[in-house]
């Protein structure tokens, strides 16, 4: 029998519900955990506190998708707004809002989680299957290169005349029209979202999804969990309703993201020893834009086709990072590309002529870089406190990251490159590119820093003194709460992280549904 | 009453013991809050017809002067009145939790304020009742100031203000943006909730391609 998807307005009292498993957020973790308990016969109910939207709705509206897509109407970020970050806040998570990049785990990644952080078991030969299965459902490949746009084009041709290490991107399309608007929702349902794919294959068998609910405590009795409070919120306002959901489950999943599943433990008197929170890593983001001869349009087609992760791997104290390119639309790019005045608005006017280049910077890897930290502010708030302190390695990274970024965009046939620094540093030469941006003021603030990856905060490992989750993610110190989405990872991936989230989610499932025995 | 400025400079200004307190920090933005001095003489602008939400009349006042320096009058664009571009922003930060409205209305309160104008960059008029090149400069000031904290100010104010002139689809011919081509989006499509209504076959299961 077929389940449901609720929102904050089918009940207008408080009421309960039962199952076996809550799970508590409904993106890349949670939606593929959640498919995987109902398919072993589990009753399981999603909380989400986003709303429940569809290609009904995804008309390309920026404004409108900002507000009901994304966290804190994409205006996220840390609390001194040095990096703005971008996440996922509807039924299906950042799988609705993302640019559909898919990346195995790096063998390396999982490698130093095992030698460094005692996690076990979780390495390529456990995860192949569960990989190899979300690929073939969710139609997992190469994007061709003839359909690449000419924005990924100019990273693309740049790395391949300066003979830097270059590949094409792995999507989860099926049927895509190459339109480009993946970042604001799929209107034609082409991108295998979570919202379209698992989430309601799982309700098909029964899952209850009840989207505008914003989970406030878990149920904690001594060394168990009973369940889960939520506050219900209006779809219109996002405001509360005053009416309270409380699930009674034999086991709870927290899928909440590296933001919101720390806020939640937080608020659930949970704080791992002092873990909860900590080493939490958000790929930070360095921007380089150039103004190319033709047109690229850069808010069209698949957004994401090339990469280069020549730099991932710089050497001892160095920060790699990897290239990829963004989509690029009005009111982001208004936003983000500096300036102010007339100056601000010329450099809009060129939109259809730039081209965007990004550096996704690996964190958590140096020994000293611990990233940073997600707070409670008010216990009652949504809202919480996210402090990324940036540190001189991070700059020497995004230094060296837009030298290369504008290097690359010459060698692609740039015209003109310019930094996103509050006073952007432009450059119409390659030969000036390391000193204009060797001058240039490497300080929080004054530089364009973003980020669409957050990671850690609850992170795995074998010591409960200096991890959250243990290697089956289950909290430790608890039977029958677990910690599923990229919060576990003990460090950042260097690539983007959903396909590493849905095959550990995969993986876990068989330990959440052992938990709720 | 007041603030002596030697004594708020002196003392609580170091960047972490700001930051922790929330988005800008207690005591500086406590000196938004305040209504001594510099508060005479700012401008008032005729309200919405629509009502605040958030932000006062003064507070709407300054976001309408910083909204006028950030965006131009320039051949082809729509003009800040013609988009509503504080009353935009208004809006927008309804949609925000109280403790970022409070901290946003604190911060309006700081850009208004004579005192701090005095402290920070030698103006003693309120940001409203400066001419154009002085807000610019004071706008410079905050961007570019060797302290954090107003440059994370700057940067939370630049976004809203500019998140309000540039949410309309006003602004695309003017920066050559088409938008979703036409045809795509299907506002009749079914929202499938389950229960007793089959899946539909675009769910997922997506077989055509539209632009075929």
């Amino acid at each position: 029998m077929s389940g449901r998807i609720l929102d904050g307005r089918t009940h207008t009292q408080d009421t309960t519900l039962h199952c076996d498993v809550c799970v508590v957020g409904s993106g890349a973790g949670g939606s593929v955990l959640a498919e995987r308990l109902v398919a072993r016969g589990l009753a399981v109910v999603m909380l989400e506190e986003g709303g429940y939207w569809t290609r009904r709705s995804f008309d390309g509206r920026e404004d409108l998708a900002y507000a009901r897509l994304y966290q804190e109407l994409a205006n996220r970020a840390t609390d001194d707004q040095s990096v703005r970050i971008f996440q996922g806040r509807n039924v299906g998570g950042g799988t609705t809002v993302n640019w559909c990049t898919c990346f195995r785990t790096p063998r390396a990644v999982l490698e130093r989680w095992r030698d460094q952080f005692g996690v076990q078991g979780l390495d390529e030969a456990a995860l192949v299957p569960h990989w190899e299965a979300i690929e073939q459902r969710l139609h997992i490949a190469e994007w061709p290169e003839e359909r690449m746009n000419a924005n990924n084009r100019v990273l693309w041709d740049g790395c391949g005349k300066l003979g830097y290490a270059r590949g094409l991107i792995r999507r989860n399309v099926h049927n895509c029209a190459n339109l480009g608007f993946c970042g604001l929702g799929c209107p034609v349902d082409a991108k295998m979202a979570m919202n379209v794919t698992l989430i309601p294959d799982a309700v098909e068998k029964g899952m209850t999804v009840q989207a505008n609910a914003s989970g406030r405590r878990l149920l904690v009795r001594g060394r168990r969990v009973e369940g889960v409070e939520a506050a219900l919120l209006d779809p219109e306002t996002d405001r509360p309703t005053g009416v309270k959901v409380t699930v009674r489950s034999r086991a709870v999943a927290v899928c909440g993201g590296a933001i919101n599943s720390p806020a939640f433990l937080l608020r659930s008197g949970l704080d791992g020893q002092g873990n909860v929170g900590k080493r939490f890593f958000l790929h930070p983001v360095v921007i380089m834009s150039a103004v190319m001869p033709d047109r690229v349009e850069p808010w069209s087609g698949a957004p994401q086709a090339a990469y280069s992760r020549h730099f991932i791997d710089r050497g001892p104290g160095k920060v790699g990072f990897i290239l990829e390119v963004p989509p690029v639309m009005p009111l982001i790019a208004a936003t983000v590309f500096p300036g102010e005045g007339e100056r601000h608005q010329a450099i809009l006017e060129q939109l259809p002529f730039t081209q965007t280049t990004i550096a996704i910077c690996e964190d958590g890897v140096l020994p000293d870089d611990v990233g940073g930290t997600v707070r409670l502010r008010d216990p009652t708030e949504r809202r919480v406190s996210i402090d990324y302190p940036l540190r001189p390695f991070h700059f020497e990274a995004f230094r060296t990251a837009c030298k290369e970024m504008g290097r690359i965009q010459f060698a692609g046939g740039a015209r003109e490159v310019r930094s996103l620094h509050s006073v952007p540093v432009r450059i119409s030469r390659v030969e000036d590119v390391g000193g204009a941006l060797d001058r240039a003021p490497w300080e929080a603030g004054r530089v364009r820093v973003a980020t669409a990856h957050q990671m850690g905060g609850c992170g795995m490992g074998r010591d409960p003194r200096t991890s959250v989750v243990d290697s089956q993610l289950r909290y430790h110190g608890m039977d029958n709460l677990f910690v599923v989405d990229g919060s576990v990872f003990p460090t950042s991936l260097g690539v983007n992280p959903q396909e590493t989230i849905f095959g550990i989610a995969r993986w876990a499932s068989q330990f959440v549904a052992a938990g709720a025995a | 009453m007041g603030v002596h400025p030697q004594a708020l400079a002196g003392t609580e200004l170091s960047r972490r013991s700001l930051l922790k307190r929330g988005l800008l920090g207690g005591s500086l933005l406590a000196l938004g809050g305040m209504g001594f001095l510099a508060l005479r003489g700012g401008r008032a602008v005729p309200l919405p017809p629509e009502g605040l939400r958030v932000f006062s009349p003064r507070e709407y006042a300054v976001l309408d002067a910083v909204a006028r320096r950030l965006v131009r009058p320039r051949k082809g664009w729509p003009t800040v009145d013609e988009l509503g571009v504080a009353l935009a922003a208004d809006r927008i930060a309804e949609r925000t939790e109280k403790s970022a409205q409070k901290e946003l209305k604190q911060l309006l309160g700081l850009f208004e304020n004579g005192l701090a104008g005095f402290l920070f960059g030698g103006w003693t008029r309120p940001f409203t009742g400066l001419d154009g090149e002085e807000q610019d400069r004071v706008l410079a000031q905050w961007r570019d100031s060797s302290l954090a904290i107003r440059r994370t100010g700057f940067s939370a104010l630049r976004t809203l203000v500019l998140a309000g002139y540039y949410k309309s689809p006003r602004v695309w011919p003017a920066v050559g943006y088409p938008g979703l081509p036409a045809g795509i989006h299907r506002p009749e499509a079914i929202e499938w909730r389950g229960g007793d209504t089959p899946r539909p076959d675009g769910n997922g299961v997506w077989h055509g391609d539209p632009l075929k």
